[in-house]
């Protein structure tokens, strides 16, 4: 298994053509030691969080004793892809996204945010703008976070639809910025008139940056819906790989690195998954689908 | 000619340095300035073109996916930059002139006209700091794989190289303003010991209520070869000037002994005169001592050429008198004179016309011995210029300023040769003054005038006028 990640990891030209001169006798050293566990990001929820990072590679490091090597990429399209390639074990993705993929993909654990493993999409305004409803943003000039974010893009499309409005049309623009607080930096610097934006990344940056969230308010807040998962290829779900991320995760308030995590990270644990977890997102899916 | 400040040369030489300095400074200010300016519009299009170098390359494939947030994200990262030069908004405008995207979203929203934008922007090839400001707009096209796709405008904020030449003005001008007063305080100093000497020199020319001294040896500067020359001219100056002031001296001194040799001469003549007959009454009373007629008459004739001998010794002595003593003027003085002049006067068979207005004895407060003099050089003098049988007088009366003495005669008047001597203080050659310069001489010192003239009848004349007022001046000739 070890070697066939990193057969499959190492597939730049240069590398690639060092492991076949290489043959099949593999390098010394590196059968005994344990592969880096790596995990997929995207700045959709974390953006610069190296302090996260830090705390969460010293933990997995004391409960697994394995590295972990961080993969950031910018959009969830790119992470699922990696994915799916066998590139990653892990990634921590959008409810949506692992829907799509949901054949393919399996769901670790859910983070616990405010005791629950759910959370709501937010739509945002300027602080001081006369608006009540969505249907007061019509015209607007509007920001999304991902294409195949839940909070940030499923959820309005679909509210949308439900409104009886056609998404495409009833925003004058919209456009992407790949990142919940990027989504409030538009509408803080009054680049976009509106945005959708996770609630849990929101409530967050209230506290951790008050000053960019005080340029802003919510004006409509969405059903519950199941938080975004830590999730696996479902091929891999009992590869030595998951069960140490099993451990490392389920193990976080055990360790003083772990508690930094889950404070950092305004969390309060983990939780397996319900079959019912991301039924709210599957209907939205559902919705947008049959409008076709 | 205009009219001049009236400043001491020891003020006006470093007022002039002053002024150059400051015009120095204000000079080099404007040089430094320049250069700086200079300086700043090569920092500054150096820093514009990096900008736009890296912003460029950065935006283009952005613009051409339309990424609006990462063209915004870029674009504001870059005005989040500290620097002399920084962007402080920057914006991209499409071809059809609508804003892309603006780190100003609230004045320039995604879509809005951006005709204003560019209008107001300069082309960055033609940026310079003369029409700088706070703040500096300015343009380039942004291109893709060699196709324009946009252009991006950048206010860059120069209030850092605005201060930085506001503050450079400052110091310039303190610095210049500091050194203009150090340099003038200097050059007023030393110029004012420069010329220090000068002041010296001027100072004794100008030195009132008493002679001009020449400097010693010591106080001369000789380390300044000019100022040296001045000062031996100077000395020489005033020694000439000593020298001649003693001629003049001694010749007064001459003319006066000529004058007392004059009057000694008219004496021995009077005493002279009666002598012969005071020696034949003699001679008679020794010859008939018993005739008491004889006796008589002899003693009469004895007696008068006695008194007229003794007459002649007291108006000769008194003239001597007078002029040591001080004695005021009187009728007497008047009456001693025409005593004095008569004998000569008869000697020549001349006429002698003696007018003399009795209110002539108030001027008390003129001193008899100089108005004597005067009086019988003068008279003496036109006795021996005209020949015999001619006329001459003297007028004597008060006017309005004092005492005015007009001595007349009817020969030809003052050679032109003599006038000098009588009417002006030019130097004279020892020769025939006949005591001109002493007449002058004394009419001065008692304040007083000559001039030449004539009488009401046509006579030529002389003309003195003494002041009566102790501090008056008389008019000269």
């Amino acid at each position: 298994m070890t070697g066939a990640v990193l057969s499959r990891r190492r597939l730049t030209a240069g590398l690639a053509a060092a492991l076949a001169l290489a043959g099949p006798a593999r390098p010394q050293g590196i059968v005994e030691r344990a592969a880096p566990l790596r995990i997929g990001l995207t700045p959709v929820f974390l953006d610069n969080e190296w302090r996260v990072l830090e705390a969460l590679a010293a933990h997995v490091r004391g409960v697994t004793g394995r590295e972990v090597e961080f993969v950031q990429r910018r959009t969830y399209k790119e992470v699922v892809a990696l994915l799916l390639l066998g590139e990653l074990d892990a990634a921590w993705l959008c409810g949506y996204p692992f829907l799509q993929h949901a054949d393919r993909l399996s769901v670790l654990a859910i983070p616990l945010w405010q005791g629950q493993p759910r959370y709501q999409s937010y739509l945002i305004t300027a602080e001081n703008r006369r608006a009540s409803g969505l249907a007061d943003l019509r015209g607007d000039i509007h920001a999304y976070s991902d294409p195949d974010s839940n909070s940030g893009h499923l959820v309005t499309v679909a509210e949308l639809i439900r409104l009886g409005e056609r998404p495409e049309a009833f925003f004058a623009r919209s456009f992407f910025t790949f990142g919940h607080r990027n989504v409030v930096r538009a509408v803080a610097r009054r680049l976009a008139g509106s945005g959708s934006v996770d609630g849990y990344v929101y409530d967050t940056l209230a506290e951790t940056e008050p000053d960019l969230v005080a340029r802003t308010r919510i004006l409509w807040r969405s059903d519950w819906h199941g938080f975004p998962p830590i999730v696996i290829p479902s091929e891999a779900s009992d590869s030595p790989a998951a069960r140490a991320l099993d451990r490392a995760l389920f193990g976080m308030a055990g360790t003083g690195p772990g508690r930094d995590v889950l404070r950092l990270l305004q969390l309060d644990g983990f939780a397996r998954p319900a079959p019912d977890s991301f039924d709210s997102i599957a209907a939205l899916m559902a919705r947008v689908a049959d409008r076709g | 000619m205009g009219t001049r400040l009236p400043l001491p040369l020891s003020l006006r030489v470093p007022l002039i340095v002053a002024g150059l300095m400051v015009l120095m400074g204000v000079i080099a200010s404007q040089l430094v300035v320049t250069s700086l300016v200079r300086s700043q519009e090569r920092q500054l299009a150096d820093l514009a073109q990096s900008e736009f170098a890296t912003l460029s390359t950065t935006l283009a494939p952005l613009i051409q996916r339309e990424d609006l947030w990462e063209m915004f994200d870029a674009l504001d990262r870059a005005t989040f930059q500290a620097g002399r030069f920084a962007p402080a908004a920057a914006s991209l405008v499409d071809a059809r002139g609508q804003v892309i995207v603006s780190t100003r979203p609230e004045r320039h929203p995604i879509g809005s006209p951006g005709v204003a934008l560019i209008a107001g922007a300069v082309p960055l090839e033609d940026l310079s700091y003369d029409n700088a400001r706070e703040l500096i707009s300015v343009r380039q096209v942004v291109e893709y794989q060699g196709r324009p796709v946009a252009q991006l405008v950048i206010d860059f904020n120069a209030s850092e190289l605005a201060a930085e030449r506001r503050r450079a003005w400052f110091w310039l001008i303190a610095g210049n303003t500091a050194a203009t007063l150090i340099l003038a305080l200097a050059g007023y100093l030393l110029i004012r010991r420069v010329l220090a000497p000068i002041g010296r020199l001027s100072r004794e020319m100008s030195r009132s209520g008493g002679a001009s001294q020449t400097f010693p040896e010591a106080m001369i500067p000789r380390h300044d070869v000019e100022l040296a020359n001045l000062y031996d001219t100077y000395n020489a100056m005033i020694r000439a000037v000593e020298a001649r002031g003693q001629t003049e001296r001694r010749l007064a001194e001459r003319e006066r002994f000529v004058s007392l040799g004059r009057l000694a001469g008219t004496l021995a003549h009077e005493i002279n005169n009666p002598l012969g007959g005071l020696l034949t009454a003699v001679d008679t009373l020794k010859r008939f001592p018993d005739r008491a007629d004889v006796v008589g008459k002899s003693a009469d004739i004895l007696e008068r050429g006695l008194k007229q001998m003794r007459d002649v010794a007291r108006g000769a002595l008194n003239v001597q008198r007078n002029s040591q003593a001080g004695t005021p003027l009187s009728a007497a003085d008047f009456e001693d004179l025409h005593l004095l002049i008569r004998p000569e006067i008869e000697r020549k068979a001349q006429r002698l016309h003696w007018q003399v207005a009795p209110d002539v004895a108030d001027c008390g407060r003129l001193p008899a011995g100089p108005v004597r003099q005067v009086v019988l050089n003068l008279l003496l003098n036109a006795a021996a210029a005209t020949g015999p049988g001619a006329d001459l007088g003297l007028i004597a009366q008060r006017d309005a300023g004092g005492l005015r003495l007009t001595i007349w005669d009817s020969g030809p008047g003052l050679p032109d040769h003599l006038r000098p001597r009588l009417l002006s203080d030019a130097p004279v050659e020892p020769g025939d003054g006949l005591g001109l310069r002493l007449v002058r001489d004394l009419v001065q010192s008692m304040g007083g005038g000559i001039a030449l003239g004539q009488t009401a009848a046509g006579q030529n004349a002389i003309l003195i006028d003494l002041p009566l007022a102790e501090d008056g001046t008389g008019t000269d000739a």
